[in-house]
């Protein structure tokens, strides 16, 4: 049975603020040194599908530099190997892909040009480790149309994710779509198997956009859809607070997704960088340090990505410090993302004070105590930021207008 | 001008004891990450060199594995690239191994004449330092040179160590000591970094006879040159350091874990990456007792207990309550829970045993074994060597690869300085 992946990196993801105004959200730091690309697409190769294409929209430049050719994930290949698909014009092609369906419809041509039996259709921004080759099976066993994996959740979770109902024999009854109240609780992944002539058939229909919304509520009736069910971590990571609490959840004593199995192991395009080298009065519990890290100061449960500096006297605590940002000495980062290349003034402090008012402009997105400074924001000596701030990228300090920013701000 | 670099791989590198009983010296871990090969290879690449020759003998699995087909390294080329040139027989009538550097590279001069290269740089790959090869290159053509010899000023007292040159007031080698006994010859070292023209070496490596063989270049190659051919030296002011010595590897790689005294070679630096072909690992953890200062810490390590001046390799666990100081481990080790370790170096996949001890105490009695080569307090633990746990182990101890428990004397808990297990 011949298999391709598809991974859906093109959306706006907009949930995560500065993080996606430059980026798209696969294309994020995660774990250090990991993009979160990195696990749909370690994920395929370790469960050994060698073809793969990444769909992308939305600034897609970070991911082209980092999928290139796909030599980390040994997907440079003669046959297979890794494709990036961009939109594209053309005879009957003249709009932007309209949602994740659309996204595939898009793409029809190179689907059918690969000759596989099933498609594989992952999200390119959930984090987990999972062996397709069961469900693969499993699609296979229950000569299925469509296998949607799903895991339980929580009754409180059930409103952010799409709901699926099945019958004695795990096939798929019904489909709610982020139901506030529900007496299932088992949440689709958005990783579907398709057989590659039934997705021929059910996309010919132009007005299906979305797999969630449109496709499956409109083939569960007619059509064998099937459940299976995936046991391990997952987490999707679209939103500020999800993407810093998965961060968190790397530095306990036993990881729920651990990241030193060596026989499945996560890979990632790595810049060259020499080991951490941690300072004669540093101190470091409960870190993960990525290679070209210097710390002379305090980290304290923490996420630091290649080559951060924290200078002697900073304290970095509860926080994830991406690529190349420089924490000045006596400076202050408390429950923090921190793109890249950021510079933290000296005495500056980030996540100043007790309160926590939530973001002004967007209450929704940033409310639970979180600072976010944008790539290569430079924060002025002695500024002090409190809860709830965003700086956006390039913000210098001509941006800032006092020497404090109260919580809820947005500069 | 086409230069073809030529690296001296072969070597048994015998000072460094275990370290290199499974592996030749170039191929031996350094500064977490790299092996000491990383530092020329990167050297000649990051000098827009692309023509790489790499000459084994002894023990090049290592070196194999590691060099590959030279991806890291952007070596692996249409046109050039990297080569691993192994022995063989039929080269010549001489069915023997390679005798000495000359040797080695005479034995494979076809290979370096089918490569039409102008010039052929010599390298040792066994030091650490960082060099911009193409000054050299400049240097050799200005002074119209045939052959030019990369030296640099040592301390007297260390002399008798390396190869010293007298020159005249341009800079030509005039005289050539083989690690002269008399302290009066200068102390300008040869670097075992020659450039050569390459017909002229050709010729003269074709030249060996019973009673003037061509064997090594330090003692037969530049001597016979500096009468008969324009032998220039070229003065490398820089960081530049041998490890080939057990108490050299240690003090140098704890150098690298004071950011005061690093400055002459920085790893950091983004102009002259020092590249390595790395397994992926994820970023090293540290646990919430983890105390750690003046230490290199490589992706991949766990460090869940002490670690003061030291420099872990990529997966090296450290148990909650073990103690690691002074100390060089390298990969994949593991650390038992309240062990200590005190001025070691330890080599790959070890196991040492809860409680253990190893480096303990003043008596700093030389090796039995090798009093020459393990005298100065540092204990060395052989790559997959299984220390038990709850023992007490001296200075200038030497653990060979692979030992396990019952390789240690039964009931005893105590080894003395200066044993060999």
């Amino acid at each position: 049975m011949e298999t391709l992946v598809m991974i859906l990196a093109g959306g706006a993801s907009e949930d995560l603020s500065v993080l996606t105004l430059i980026r798209a959200e696969p294309a994020i730091p995660f774990g250090g040194k990991f993009r979160i690309i990195d696990f749909s697409l370690s994920n395929s190769v370790n469960s050994g599908l060698f073809n793969v294409a990444v769909l992308t929209q939305y600034l897609p430049r970070s991911l082209n530099d980092h999928v290139g050719v796909g030599k980390p994930w040994d997907l440079d290949r003669s046959q297979g190997g890794v494709r990036l698909l961009q939109p594209y014009l053309g005879p009957g092609q003249s709009s932007w892909q309209q949602g994740t369906a659309d996204a595939v419809r898009h793409n029809l041509d190179f689907i059918n040009e690969q000759h596989v039996d099933n498609v594989l259709i992952l999200a390119g921004d959930h984090i987990y480790k999972m062996d397709y080759g069961p469900m693969l099976r499993y699609h296979e066993q229950m000569r299925a149309d469509v296998t949607v994996a799903v895991r339980r959740v929580s009754p409180f979770e059930t409103y952010r994710f799409g709901i699926v109902s099945v019958d004695g024999e795990q096939r798929v009854t019904g489909f709610k779509e982020k139901p506030r109240r529900s007496k299932e609780t088992l949440a689709s992944m958005g990783i579907y198997v398709f057989s590659t002539q039934f997705l021929n058939d059910i996309l010919a229909d132009g007005k299906l956009n979305e797999f969630g919304r449109d496709v499956f509520p409109a083939m569960i009736k007619s059509h064998k859809v099937y459940a299976h069910t995936f046991e391990g971590y997952w987490a999707d990571v679209g939103t500020l607070q999800a993407y810093w609490e998965a961060n968190m959840a790397l530095l306990a004593e036993t990881p729920a997704l651990d990241l030193y199995d060596p026989d499945w192991i996560i890979h990632t395009r790595s810049e060259e960088r020499p080991p951490v080298q941690i300072g004669p009065e540093a101190w470091v519990g409960s870190n993960l340090l990525s290679n070209g890290c210097v710390i002379e100061g305090i980290v304290e449960r923490s996420v630091l990505s290649p080559g951060v500096r924290v200078a002697a006297g900073a304290i970095v605590r509860d926080s994830v410090i991406m690529n190349n940002s420089v924490i000045e000495s006596k400076a202050r980062v408390e429950r923090a993302i921190i793109d890249k290349e950021v510079t933290i003034g000296e005495g500056a402090e980030i996540g100043y004070g007790v309160d926590n008012i939530p973001n002004r402009l967007h209450p929704e997105r940033l409310n639970t105590g979180l600072a976010v400074v944008g790539k290569r924001a430079k924060i002025p000596p002695h500024m002090k930021i409190g809860h709830n701030v965003i700086v956006k990228p390039g913000v210098n300090e001509s941006h800032f207008q006092t020497d404090f920013v109260t919580s809820g701000e947005t500069i | 001008m086409q230069t073809l670099a030529v690296l001296m791989a072969g070597g048994a590198g015998t000072r460094l004891t275990v370290l290199s009983d499974r592996r030749a010296k170039p191929a031996v871990p350094f500064a977490g990450k790299y092996r000491i090969l990383d530092f020329t290879l990167s050297n000649c690449v990051n000098s827009g060199i692309y023509d790489v020759a790499v000459l084994t003998q002894y023990r090049p699995h290592s070196l194999n594995a590691h060099i590959g087909i030279g991806k890291p390294w952007d070596l692996d080329r249409q046109r050039g690239g990297v080569h691993l040139r192994q022995p063989y027989q039929g080269s010549t009538a001489d069915l023997d191994w390679y005798r000495g550097t000359a040797d080695a590279v005479y034995r494979n001069l076809d290979f370096i004449q089918e490569k039409n290269a102008d010039l052929v740089l010599i390298l040792s790959g066994d030091h650490i330092y960082k060099m911009d090869y193409r000054a050299m290159l400049r240097y050799h053509q200005e002074k119209g040179a045939d052959l030019t010899v990369g030296v640099m000023n040592v301390p007297l007292d260390e002399t008798h160590r390396f190869g010293i040159m007298t020159v005249n007031r341009n800079m030509r080698i005039t005289e050539f000591h083989e690690k002269p006994k008399d302290q009066d010859k200068g102390t300008l070292a040869s670097m075992g970094i020659y450039v050569f023209n390459t017909d002229i070496m050709v010729q003269r490596l074709s030249e060996g006879t019973a009673e003037a063989p061509r064997i090594d270049f330090g003692k037969d190659v530049i001597p016979a040159m500096i009468a008969a051919d324009k032998v220039y030296a070229y003065p490398f002011e820089g960081y530049w350091v041998d490890v080939g010595t057990i108490q050299s590897y240690w003090e140098t790689s704890l150098a690298l874990t004071n950011p005061n005294l690093n400055g002459s070679l920085n790893l950091h630096d983004p102009n002259w990456v020092i590249h390595t072909r790395s397994e992926e690992r994820p970023p090293a953890k540290m646990g919430p007792q983890a105390q750690v200062c003046n230490s290199l810490i490589s992706n991949g390590c766990v460090v869940r207990g002490r670690v003061e001046n030291s420099v872990l390799s990529p997966g090296v666990y450290v148990s909650p309550g073990a103690v690691v100081r002074e100390s060089v481990i390298i990969n994949d080790t593991w650390i038992g829970p309240g062990a200590i370790i005190d001025r070691a170096i330890v080599d790959e996949n070890v196991i040492i045993g809860a409680g253990t001890h190893l480096g303990y105490g003043d008596d700093m009695t030389p090796n039995h074994a090798m009093p020459d080569k393990l005298n100065t307090g540092i204990t060395v633990v052989g790559t997959g060597a299984q220390v038990p746990g709850g023992l007490t182990i001296g200075r200038n101890v030497l653990i060979n690869s692979d030992r396990i428990e019952s390789d240690f004397p039964a009931g005893v808990t105590e080894i003395a300085s200066g044993e060999t297990i």
